[in-house]
């Protein structure tokens, strides 16, 4: 158990470390040098020139910047934007940290329940046109893109319907569409995941042993097969939220949100790399952290494998 | 649907009835009519044309991706699997420590690094891609060199190389096969994903990806543009993955999983 433990957060201290270099070297070897483009019109005042590259750290020599960047990194500071000379990357961010959290947290709690709820509807009906119908719709949901069906959920609802704002942030209207539309991936994804385990979980003994004892079918279905099938699902769960924050970032683009995902795309456009690697490294982590909660929780969840590994 | 959308890519210049790159700027968001029989795009270009070329360079960038991935892929697969040791355990490590990334995440990375562009796509794909491919080959080797025509070869005294290229790598074919038609879709979804963020096929080369993030902003008065593409793309993912759906049952009756 121990030695599991060991090697599951040796593994997250690598992962971590590589996207530490990999963050440093996308902001310190880009093509074109970061203070002329900050300098601007102004590129003949040397003296402004010598100041910008002592706050940026970029006269000293490269391990000297590397451990700067990283007992940065320890304290949590994530550097200075190249864009906005002098501003903090947290503070360029600020604004996204408050938004994207809540995108990609509402679209897991819809992806759960509506992939739980559609995945077991499928497994209880095998075989019926209701499940046949939603394997159809499942199957379009993971082979399409998110933004394909944006495209035609905004054109529907949005502008011939007019039922929803076409874009924006703010109003609670206009986080329906964007986290709907995150959503539908992991909804695919966890459906048609629920229905396989849920229906490997109702052939066993134990399911025909409940039957057989007079336990209703929905006591059956929701206390004996379901409850069993949710370990499988759990190891998943970590899989599904790189999905979601791919999910996210593609819908803040879709409709203009100025979420972590929009500000990450439009700073490699600006050339502001230290914002995009600092939103990298962000998402780095929470993925990271997610997946190692989600092994840890599968270990002590289930009793076979606690003993497997141990 | 699958060799239509290859003949579409194929011939798309010699379909295509108009320049992609030839701008009209009176034909500008123009309906669809019989010059332009789905419209022009903002600055007046044939949206159809687009269309078609924008179907060659989403294949041809899934088609790359696809060789480098079976490549690299299948030798270090076979190296983990023949090998062992550690050169396993670092082939391992590197494919785990991969997937532990978010693609998207690292395809920001790539893309940042180098720009972004047509390589900044294959090779941000090709990184997450062949580590599929490598934990495929290691376990075909590993049950395989153990089979008894690969211990006859070793009797026989044939080199290691020769096993692994004569014996080895044709028993893989079929699995390959049906891994690489179905991860054709997933290619192209991915392109077409970074292409849409802007991180991918840059103008004035035509991507459907592209096209979707240009037509939506119209999509109140022009909706041509983003409809168009947005099914082109669709038709063409769904037609692999049945495509890969059906080769699978075809060749590999074992492999019906899931």
């Amino acid at each position: 158990m121990s030695q599991y433990l060991a090697r599951r957060i040796a593994s997250f201290v690598a992962m971590i470390a590589v996207a530490v270099i990999a963050t440093f070297i996308a902001n310190r070897f880009v093509p074109g040098d970061p203070v002329l483009v900050m300098l601007g019109d102004q590129s003949s005042n040397l003296d402004l020139a010598a100041r910008l590259r002592a706050d940026y750290g970029l006269d000293l020599p490269l391990h000297e910047q590397f451990v700067r960047y990283v007992t940065g990194l320890l304290r949590g500071d994530l550097g200075l934007s190249f864009r906005f000379p002098g501003v903090p990357v947290g503070e360029v961010i600020a604004d996204g940290l408050r938004i994207s959290p809540v995108i990609g947290l509402a679209a897991l709690v819809l992806s759960l329940t509506l992939g739980t709820l559609l995945g077991a509807i499928a497994a209880v009906r095998a075989g019926s046109l209701v499940d046949t119908g939603l394997m159809f719709v499942v199957v379009i949901g993971l082979s399409v893109p998110g933004f394909v069906v944006a495209t035609g959920l905004v054109w529907l609802l949005s502008v011939r319907l007019g039922w929803l704002p076409v874009a924006g942030w703010g109003t609670p209207q206009q986080a329906i569409l964007p986290i709907i539309v995150a959503a539908i991936g992991p909804i695919a994804y966890f459906a048609r995941l629920t229905r396989t385990f849920l229906l490997e979980t109702l052939g066993q003994d134990y399911v025909r042993t409940a039957r057989a004892k007079g336990v209703p079918e929905r006591g059956v279905v929701l206390h004996h097969a379901l409850r069993n099938a949710t370990v499988p699902l759990l190891t998943v769960a970590g899989i599904m939220m790189g999905g979601l924050i791919t999910g996210t970032i593609v819908v803040e683009n879709i409709f203009n949100i100025q979420g972590l995902g929009r500000i990450a795309v439009t700073s490699i456009a600006a050339r502001d790399y230290p914002v995009t690697m600092g939103i990298v490294l962000l998402f780095t982590l929470f993925y990271g952290t997610i997946n190692l909660l989600v092994d840890i929780a599968y270990v002590l969840v289930d009793p076979r494998i606690r003993l497997a590994v141990s | 649907m699958v060799v239509f959308i290859v003949l579409v890519a194929v011939f798309a210049h010699w379909l295509a009835p108009h320049s992609y790159t030839r701008t009209d700027l009176f034909m500008s968001w123009s309906l669809p009519d019989a010059r332009y029989l789905l419209g022009g795009d903002a600055v007046g270009r044939d949206i159809l044309s687009r269309l078609l070329v924008g179907a060659q360079v989403s294949l041809t960038i899934a088609f790359s991706v696809l060789t480098i991935v079976l490549i690299v892929g299948t030798v270090l697969g076979t190296i983990a699997g023949w090998h062992g040791g550690w050169a396993d355990g670092l082939i391992t490590r590197a494919t785990d420590l991969t997937l532990a990334f978010p693609e998207l995440i690292i395809a920001i990375i790539v893309a940042a690094i180098m720009g972004p562009g047509v390589p900044a796509v294959i090779v941000a794909l090709s990184l997450v891609g062949w580590t599929g491919i490598a934990r495929i080959v290691r376990s075909l080797t590993l049950s395989l060199r153990n089979e008894a025509f690969v211990e006859a070869a070793m009797a026989a005294g044939t080199r290691p190389a020769a096993i692994i290229v004569f014996h080895l790598l044709p028993n893989m074919v079929p699995a390959l096969v049906v891994r690489a038609t179905a991860g054709i879709g997933f290619i192209i979804m991915e392109e077409a994903t970074l292409s849409f963020l802007g991180l991918g096929v840059q103008e004035p080369q035509p991507t459907w990806g592209g096209m979707i993030r240009d037509g939506l902003p119209a999509l109140r008065t022009e909706p041509w543009m983003a409809m168009a593409a947005s099914a082109a793309l669709a038709f063409t993912i769904v037609g692999f993955n049945l495509f890969g759906d059906g080769l699978r049952d075809a060749l590999d009756p074992r492999g019906a999983r899931r």
